[in-house]
């Protein structure tokens, strides 16, 4: 006896709902990921931007990236947006101001460095770590080039080497991580001549970029980018206009990506682990099921022969007393008779005691 | 098989449902697109008419229309307003006025007011069509439509000094013909001389009781004046919409250039302060030096009285009151005098003469608050109130503020040139190009002389090293400031977050100074028109 594929689902879909139920009960104990302390992290002002691509140049050397095809010195190639290729980590792009005449603003595009990343928490092999400078980094010897990271970064950060046939790696920002470790600024922060970029603690960039809206009001949207957005990230922004006219998603939100897909996967483990229970449990059933139909079963069966041997043996003594009667009564019959012949013979007289055992012997065989 | 032709089917309709979807909201099905696409018309004309609004909820969508297409066409054929407009006797002014509503004096009833704009407009459009003339619509969605095609170059128009004085010399300064006031017990309008205001202390935004909006009080008296003028064959101002409110057409507006100073006994120089007749509560005399101000020269400065006395032509500290009151909103004197971002304040007015060019290049980088305590603020606060006696006369004061006034030394100075250093040698980023040889000479007297003309700068640059402090800044004002080197150093400390290192303070200076005034060369991004290339 199996059970059936409808019924299994059912189980299945309990099994789901229950651990959503319980997700939200742990969303209510507030628990909350705001970073790790003193960890790292860079504001771009683009009010201080003037565009040079000094970042851009700091960034390839440090990196030892492919030298572009035309020199960083080149700036006409602003009047095309670009965005971050696997030979490039940062870009800048020009955004001509259409509404006042503050004249063009510039926005510096790279890694954000999420504090919850969406690239980490898609990678199966754990190939995106979240360091506790701040930096998001890749590791190429476990990548096993699923892409899946591309798919998920919300900011359309990481690239890859499409031109690397053996050994393609994805490509991205890493806040120069092994600088950072040293105690050396990140390439395009130290190459900044104007401090547009500006590194430090993640918590003490967000008093100065409070500090630079409160005290000229008339320059800054009244906002931090990257305080919340998508969970926060390390990488924070300032901005003269509004930040979706400046090429930032303002659409994101505040939760951190790994949450919005942790209700779903958080079912995973569970119904890893309820699978062995739930499949020992419906064939323990089952078993049990099966069991108890057997015993039934021959207990039936030995209802049944009990019956009808009782039967059997109730019919036989009838046949057998009938039997009894009958040959007491041919014996009374024969011996009355023999009595009736005995009296004749008596009255016939002698001779006559020989006839008489004759006559008992055939009544006998009769019976 | 069977399956196979059901998925077929269902795709089909899947296909024809979308077509169908789009093709409803593409502009094909809504004919838009029949319609030839030419730029929108600017007009300074346009009055939305949306009169049964007064009657609940609109049936249909209100109607562009656009006043002056209507006059010109109407003047041609020797018709004037009344072909559309009724007057009727004021009876607060004993005059007959022309209703600004379309032909009728109030809005009766919905039905009948519908009817007042179908029966005239369809039938007049009707008439021109049958003249074989150019015509407007006579079907309903002709004129009742939603998507409006006209964009609006509207602009407001105000009685500045000039205009006033032309009007005021065209009715041999019959200050009567306009300014009025409302009599309660003759219901009348009255002349109260001595008493004039500018029109929008009383009409405000809308209607109310006994005082109509600013909108309807313009139109009505302005509009009815310039009529009758006309009619006169005298030179008379706009009657239409362009005339007044078309941007182009305001430029051509004469301007008076010298005007006299109007005259509604109001001081010379004055002194800001509380006095003994408002010793109420909320007024005791002002303890602070006392400002003396140069009533005169600021009314050169402004377009109309309106820009400080925003309410009324009354004392500030008639309403401002040292300590606020509920005439003055709660604002007190001192916010009243000190308030940033505001046009009717000292300080809110000085403030935005900031953004010029010549003062921008140093002010940009400073936050924009009031320092506490600073030497600046006896630039105004001078007098020492025991110099000014409770009893002193009104022309006592003002000889008294006058004579402030004119000790003070409004001259910006700085050092002579020999002792400004002519060039100065930064050398930094000597590991890439050469050391940078900063004009410096040059740059201090670019910056005294753009500003050496200017009054209100040269109030308050008095001393030497004042100007100086434009780039040598957080130190005091000295003929050898410290050097940039000393306070800025690496960037990024920790312990002094908000500095920048001395790369940026370097290039920030120069380039955000250099954006707000304007210079356009060097470019920032072209690093070697500053830094030679290293040989």
């Amino acid at each position: 006896m199996s059970i059936s594929r409808r019924k299994f689902l059912g189980w299945l879909g309990t099994a789901g709902v229950g651990a959503t139920l319980g997700k939200t009960a742990r969303a209510a104990s507030n628990k909350h990921f705001d970073g790790y302390p003193n960890s790292d992290g860079v504001l771009f002002d683009d009010s201080r931007c003037i565009g040079c691509r000094k970042c851009e140049e700091g960034c390839n050397r440090v990196n030892e990236l492919p030298a572009p095809e035309r020199p960083f010195s080149d700036l006409s190639l602003l009047d095309t947006k670009r965005r971050t290729t696997a030979k490039t980590y940062t870009v800048v792009n020009r955004y001509d101001d259409t509404v006042s005449e503050r004249g063009p603003l510039y926005q510096k595009v790279q890694c954000n460095h999420c504090l919850e990343p969406a690239c980490a928490s898609a990678c199966f092999v754990r190939a995106f770590t979240k360091t506790k400078t701040g930096a998001v980094i890749y590791d190429e010897s476990v990548c096993v080039g699923c892409r899946y990271c591309m798919i998920a970064c919300p900011f359309e950060i990481p690239t890859y080497e499409y031109d690397n046939a053996f050994s393609p790696r994805v490509m991205k920002c890493t806040m120069c991580y092994p600088r950072i470790s040293k105690g050396l600024l990140p390439g395009c922060v130290e190459a900044c001549p104007t401090e547009a970029l500006t590194y430090g603690k993640r918590e003490d960039l967000l008093k100065i970029g409070r500090e630079r809206i409160a005290k000229f009001p008339e320059r800054y949207v009244n906002h931090i980018y990257g305080e919340n957005e998508m969970g926060g990230t390390s990488w924070l922004y300032l901005s003269s206009v509004p930040f979706k006219d400046v090429g930032l998603r303002e659409d994101l939100g505040v939760t951190p990506a790994p949450k919005l897909t942790a209700g779903a996967l958080n079912v995973v483990p569970m119904v890893a682990g309820l699978w062995p229970v739930l499949l020992v449990g419906i064939y323990a059933i089952n078993r049990r099921k099966e069991k108890i139909e057997r015993q039934e079963k021959e207990k039936a069966v030995a209802t049944a022969l009990e019956n009808a041997r009782t039967e059997a043996e109730a019919t036989l003594s009838e046949a057998m007393e009938k039997a009894e009667k009958e040959k007491t009564a041919a014996i009374e019959t024969a011996v009355s008779k023999a009595l009736e012949e005995a009296a004749k013979a008596s009255e016939e007289n002698a001779g006559d005691s020989a006839g008489e055992d004759a006559a008992k012997k055939p009544s006998e065989e009769d019976s | 098989m069977e399956k196979g032709r059901a998925l077929l089917r269902w795709n089909v309709v899947l296909i024809a449902v979308v077509t169908v979807l789009f093709m409803t909201n593409s502009p094909v099905v809504l004919g838009v697109a029949t319609q030839p696409k030419k730029a929108a018309e600017i007009r300074a004309d346009i009055i939305h008419i949306d009169s049964m609004k007064a009657f609940g909820k609109l049936e249909r969508p209100g109607v562009t229309f656009l006043h002056q297409k209507h006059t010109s066409a109407l003047e041609k054929k020797g018709k004037d307003c009344a072909a559309c407009h009724l007057s009727a006797k004021n009876p607060a002014l004993d005059m007959e006025r022309m209703s600004t509503m379309y032909m009728r004096l109030k809005d009766t009833s919905k039905q009948e007011v519908m009817d007042i704009y179908h029966d005239n407009c369809i039938s007049c459009h009707k008439e021109t069509k049958a003249a074989k003339e150019a015509s407007g619509p006579i079907d309903c969605g002709g004129c009742h439509q939603q998507q409006v095609t006209v964009i609006s170059s509207w602009r407001p128009i105000g009685m500045d000094k000039s205009l006033h004085y032309r009007h005021s010399k065209a009715q041999d300064n019959k200050c009567e013909k306009c300014h009025h006031e409302y009599d309660e017990n003759t219901k009348k309008l009255i002349y109260a001389k001595g008493k004039e205001g500018t029109c929008r202390y009383c009409h405000g935004e809308k209607t109310e009781e006994n005082r109509i909006s600013m909108r309807l009080a313009s139109h009505i008296a302005c509009i009815d004046c310039h009529r009758q003028t006309m009619a006169k064959d005298e030179s008379a101002g706009p009657v239409y919409c362009n005339g007044c409110h078309e941007p182009g057409q305001q430029k051509l507006i004469e301007t008076v250039k010298d005007v006299p100073r109007m005259k509604h006994n109001q001081p010379d120089y004055v002194f800001v302060k509380t006095v003994a007749s408002h010793n109420k509560k909320s007024n005791p005399p002002t303890q602070m030096n006392l400002v003396p101000f140069n009533h005169q020269a600021h009314e050169k400065y402004n377009d109309s009285c309106r820009v400080c006395h925003h309410a009324a032509l009354d004392d500030c500290v008639q309403c401002h009151s040292l300590e606020g009151s509920k005439e003055g909103d709660n604002v007190t004197l001192q916010q009243a005098m000190h308030r940033l971002k505001v046009d009717q304040s000292c300080m809110g007015c000085h403030e935005a003469k900031l953004n010029n060019k010549s003062c921008a290049g140093c002010h940009t980088s400073f936050e924009k608050k009031r320092q506490q305590g600073t030497a600046s603020c006896v630039n105004c606060h001078m007098i020492p109130p025991s110099r000014l006696t409770n009893e002193a006369q009104p022309a006592e004061e003002m000889k008294l503020a006058a004579e402030a006034l004119g000790a003070r030394e409004a001259v910006t100075v700085t050092y002579d040139d020999e002792e400004i250093p002519e060039t100065v040698v930064i050398k930094a980023l000597t590991n890439i190009y050469e050391p940078v040889k900063l004009p410096h000479r040059k740059i201090v007297n670019a910056l005294f002389n753009n500003i050496k003309d200017n009054k209100l700068a040269n109030f308050f640059h008095h001393e030497k090293g004042t100007i100086c402090q434009g780039c040598h800044h957080n130190s005091p004002a000295a003929k050898k400031p410290p050097s940039c080197g000393s306070c800025h150093g690496r960037p990024f400390n920790s312990k002094d977050p908000f500095k920048p290192g001395l790369m940026a303070a370097y290039h920030r200076q120069c380039m955000e100074c250099h954006k707000a005034m304007d210079i356009k060369k060097p470019v920032s991004t072209d690093c070697i028109a500053c830094h030679a290339k290293k040989s």
